[in-house]
């Protein structure tokens, strides 16, 4: 389990991330939300001992995480971690040796994740020679060959065609399953929402959001109707605690200030002819991280 | 971690040496040296003009043929260049020979008697004498009139040897530490500092853009980061820094063995000091350097102090290479690594030109100080020590002065470099120097 306590870190007179805590247990996903510069790569770079901070506590299973245990972590950087004048099979051996790998352990790893991403031709290519989705790839498949007890992405996504994210999707889903903790960070507030069970946003590098994914959406009190009826848009607009009436083909969203106002929606559509479909969701996480981090950004 | 350590020395060296570049440049680097060592038998291969029959047409008009013929005869058999020429009495007109010798490399030669010189001689040729042919000729006709002259007086086979032999010349100084010579101070300013300095001069060039280049690569390419999070920076440090003094150790090793290599290549195509007249030109020079080292006690210098010279190179390569990676890691991009890098040219030129200019200004303090200092000893010290203008002992406290350093170097480099090989910006650059270096 990675355990993050009061963690603070000052780059000069800056506050890069002010006082976090969080958990990730054992085959839990985590997700790391925030704007540029909220925070995220700072908090990965303070997790895997690169820089030091300025005040609380970050263990592994108990232990400070330093070098004696860093085999045990994988690492996704934001940007391409690759020497570009390597091989994928050069470039795979270079990095797991540095997780204290044997070279026919690397291969053998290497051979399996090149058939499931379905790149096995491109073992002695040169990275430079590579496209950015299948560099993308190679270095998802360097985070991950030393099976890491502890797995932190960051944008592991980018570049990634929708096929290739579910592929990638599927072996982090694999990783869970056999306990791996992980930690990732993404702009894509739909990935985030697919697979993570629990997480945190930050803004200004403080956390203003935390917790079950389920929990934070069944706790924001703004809902989304989704009306399939002959309804008045104009009507709709002038209920109570309506905030936002949108078309989207055939249906209006309905964006309501709190479940409260439910009935009052609700008692206006009935009176409605065709009525087709009345449905009551939970905002979605794109729409509670812009309304939460929105307002706090611009301040 | 250990074996990580080792693994990076390993893959740094790798990505210097085991390039096709690497590879290309050594097998250029060997046939030159060794056609560079041999350039005198290339010449001789390749041909030309010199290689075309000559004939020696002699008119004796005092009677010494006799004597010139078996001594050129023996000239010409035993030196490899000179084969290809035949010496001929004639009776003929020299009206006649002219129009012989026509368009041709043939030569005339009259000899005539000559009341102060014994034998006096006139060499005819259609162009220009050329100076093989005229050392030839010189040679025997010296010969001839000093077996003439021998002939004449009757003197005993032993007689002849001790008139014919050297004279015997010892060479004596009482500075037990240096033998002084003029000429030899000469060969160490221009042939040693070729032969060593400039060597060390490109090596610390390519190590400097080595290590700058492939700092600033991991770091770019932020491979840095996977690297740090399993390794610790110290570790990365000494990587880089062993990877590329190994790397100029290897090189400059490489470069040796091409010289023995020539050695020995033209110790078997003729000998190591050759017998044709371009060779014994090249030769005689060679022998001529080696014993005036010999004699000045430039070589007991060198053989003595060796060892320390060595190390003193090795330390010397740690600094630049200690230096250079600090430096790299604080830059961001190779164009500002390159512009950093120019204090350190600028360095190693002062060292160059300090090591040229001390046969100039024998015993100046100043040079001597220099010597002292490191990154500048490498190149000064060893050029003042065999010119003897230092002791060994003074060399060897360059040696250490220059370990404390790198000691020094190591300490406060690597607090800069923790801090700078993951730092991707250059605002407050200085100030985040400073403060790493306050830092225990």
């Amino acid at each position: 389990m990675l355990k993050v306590e009061n963690v603070t870190k000052y780059y000069d007179d800056n506050l890069a991330v002010d006082n976090l805590s969080f958990e990730v247990n054992d085959g839990e996903i985590f997700g790391l939300l925030g704007v540029n510069g909220a925070g995220k790569t700072t908090t990965f770079r303070m997790i895997l001992g690169l820089i030091d901070k300025n005040k609380g506590n970050i263990t592994l299973d108990g232990k400070k995480i330093d070098y004696s245990i860093t085999d045990q972590i994988g690492f996704l950087t934001e940007e391409r971690s690759l020497m570009l004048k390597l091989t994928v099979k050069e470039q795979a051996i270079y990095y797991g040796t540095l997780k204290g790998m044997k070279e026919k352990d690397i291969l053998k790893k290497l051979d399996y994740y090149l058939e499931k991403f379905k790149i096995s031709e491109y073992k002695n290519r040169k990275i430079k020679e590579l496209s950015k989705g299948n560099q993308q790839k190679i270095q998802f498949i360097c985070a991950i060959i030393n099976d890491p007890k502890l797995l932190i992405l960051d944008e592991p996504f980018s570049g990634l065609d929708p096929l290739n994210v579910e592929d990638f999707m599927k072996v982090i889903r694999e990783f869970r399953d056999k306990g791996t903790s992980i930690i990732f960070s993404s702009h894509r507030m739909e990935h985030v929402e697919l697979f993570c069970e629990k997480l945190v946003i930050l803004v200004k590098g403080k956390s203003v959001l935390s917790g079950s994914l389920k929990d934070i959406k069944k706790n924001y009190q703004k809902k989304n109707i989704i009306i399939d009826a002959s309804v008045d848009e104009n009507i709709l607009r002038s209920l109570k605690g309506v905030e936002e009436v949108n078309k989207v083909s055939n249906e209006f969203i309905v964006k309501i200030k709190s479940d409260k106002y439910i009935k009052t929606v609700f008692d206006y559509v009935k009176e409605c002819d065709n009525v087709l479909k009345f449905s009551v969701e939970d905002a979605s996480l794109n729409e509670i991280f812009v309304e939460t981090v929105g307002g706090l950004y611009e301040e | 971690m250990k074996n990580k350590l080792k693994f990076l020395i390993k893959q740094s060296l790798k990505k210097k040496i085991g390039t096709k570049w690497f590879k290309a440049v050594n097998i250029i680097l060997c046939i030159l040296i060794v056609a560079m060592a041999n350039i005198d038998r290339l010449i001789t291969v390749f041909g030309g003009d010199f290689n075309k029959d000559t004939t020696v047409y002699v008119k004796d008009n005092v009677g010494v043929y006799d004597y010139l013929e078996p001594l050129f005869n023996e000239t010409t058999k035993t030196v490899e260049d000179l084969k290809n020429y035949k010496v001929e009495k004639t009776d003929k007109s020299l009206k006649e020979l002219k129009k012989n010798i026509k368009d041709t490399d043939n030569i005339i030669v009259e000899i005539n008697s000559s009341d102060t010189n014994y034998i006096s001689s006139t060499i005819t040729t259609y162009d220009a004498l050329d100076t093989i042919s005229y050392q030839l000729l010189s040679n025997v006709l010296n010969q001839t009139k000093e077996a003439f002259v021998i002939g004449k007086l009757g003197l005993t086979e032993n007689e002849i040897i001790a008139l014919k032999s050297n004279i015997e010349i010892t060479k004596k100084t009482t500075n037990p530490d240096l033998k002084d010579n003029a000429k030899a101070k000469d060969i160490i300013s221009s042939g040693l500092i070729i032969l060593f300095i400039v060597p060390f001069f490109i090596f610390i060039t390519l190590l400097v853009q080595m290590l700058g280049a492939e700092i600033n690569e991991e770091k770019s390419t932020k491979s840095m980061e996977i690297i740090i999070s399993n390794v610790p920076p110290k570790y990365h440090f000494i990587a880089k820094i062993s990877a590329s003094s190994l790397f100029v150790i290897i090189q400059g090793a490489l470069l040796f063995s091409y010289t023995i290599l020539a050695m020995l290549v033209r110790n078997l195509i003729g000998g190591l000091f050759g017998s044709g007249i371009v060779s014994s030109n090249v030769s005689k020079y060679l022998k001529d350097i080696i014993n005036l080292l010999k004699d000045s006690g430039i070589i007991d210098l060198l053989i003595k102090g060796l060892p320390f010279i060595i190390l003193l190179f090795i330390v010397n390569i740690l600094a630049y290479a200690i230096i250079a990676g600090v430096l790299a890691s604080m830059t961001t991009n190779i164009e500002d690594y390159q512009q950093l890098q120019s204090p350190i040219m600028i360095i190693m030129m002062m060292g160059y030109f300090i090591a040229i200019m001390a046969s100039t200004f024998d015993g100046s303090i100043f040079i001597k100080i220099v010597s002292f200092i490191p990154l500048l000893s490498a190149l000064v010290a060893p050029v003042i020590y065999l010119l003897g203008q230092t002791t060994i002992i003074e060399l060897i406290i360059s040696l250490i002065i220059c370990m404390i350093t790198v000691a020094i170097l190591y300490i406060y480099g690597l607090k800069i470099y923790k801090v700078g090989i993951l730092n991707y910006s250059s605002s407050n650059l200085w100030k985040k120097i400073l403060k790493s270096l306050k830092e225990k």
